[in-house]
């Protein structure tokens, strides 16, 4: 009786696997188990700038943070005030363009959130994740 | 009374199998919601967004259909208070966090909200374990 409720836990955590193993089987080719942000999504530096004008910059840092630098000819386009500013860089946009998200570093989500919100609500194709991210691009250019 | 305790069982346990069914239809933004924490490593934040749902889906399912009670009450204390801390670390360390704990519905809650109804949930089920704790006991003094 005293140890009822450990044995039913460990029950439940072990029937649980079962779903959770078929699950994982289903969607075993469209996750990315190694990376956040699946390789074929990123692009670096080198990369992004060899694109020249068929590329465009959308810095997905706070405002105050694009205010202070930013890559030359990049779009603010954060979450704080993503209506507003989605409806600033759209008309930017062309299909033959490629979209170069950035956030602060390597280790933020904000362009990889920017990035999945441009291509499932924005319907926009092409949007790719700078690797290394805004402290990335300054290692390169300053 | 032992109806309002049954009620609030199913109501828990209804609960927990919505918020396991919205995260089981998108893993991947799941993985990516505990991956926002910044606690644990992809690999192990993605794998996690496959087994949680289904867990709190079972544990939810042993509310209302009480079978296996006590370990799903047991398993989603502990998961709520897994939770609540994690929310917290989050915010001592400067996270925008989205729990993603209920899909969309939950995306804009704030930190205030977010910990008023976990703690909410969490006396919830601290009081469906002291009462079938009690209900047991009873039984064992009339065995």
């Amino acid at each position: 009786m005293k140890f009822r409720a450990v044995g039913e836990a460990f029950v439940i955590i072990a029937l649980a696997c079962l779903p959770a193993i078929g699950e994982g089987f289903y969607f075993r080719d469209k996750v990315s188990w190694q990376s956040p942000i699946p390789e074929s999504e990123l692009v670096t530096v080198d990369q992004a700038r060899a694109w020249g004008s068929g590329a465009i910059w959308v810095d997905a840092r706070p405002d105050d943070e694009f205010a202070a630098d930013h890559v030359p000819g990049a779009f603010s386009l954060n979450e704080d005030r993503w209506n507003e500013l989605l409806q600033q860089f759209l008309p930017n946009w062309s299909p033959d363009k490629k979209v170069v998200v950035y956030c602060s570093a390597q280790s933020c989500n904000a362009a990889r959130d920017v990035a999945k919100r441009l291509r499932d609500e924005a319907q926009l194709k092409d949007v790719f994740v700078l690797k290394g991210g805004w402290e990335e691009w300054l290692k390169k250019h300053r | 009374m032992k109806f309002v305790w049954r009620i609030l069982g199913l109501s828990m346990g209804g609960i927990f199998i919505y918020a396991g069914v919205v995260k089981v239809l998108d893993p991947v933004q799941f993985g990516l919601d505990i991956d926002n924490y910044k606690i644990l490593p992809w690999f192990v934040s993605v794998r996690l967004a496959f087994y949680l749902p289904w867990l709190e889906i079972l544990c939810g399912l042993s509310l209302i259909l009480g079978f296996l009670y006590r370990g799903g009450l047991s398993i989603l204390m502990a998961l709520v208070l897994v939770f609540i801390g994690a929310t917290i670390a989050a915010k001592a360390r400067g996270l925008d966090i989205t729990c993603g704990c209920f899909g969309h519905a939950s995306q804009h809650w704030s930190f205030a909200q977010h910990m008023a109804i976990d703690l909410g949930i969490f006396f919830a089920l601290v009081a469906l374990l002291w009462i079938e704790l009690v209900r047991g006991a009873h039984h064992d003094q009339k065995d």
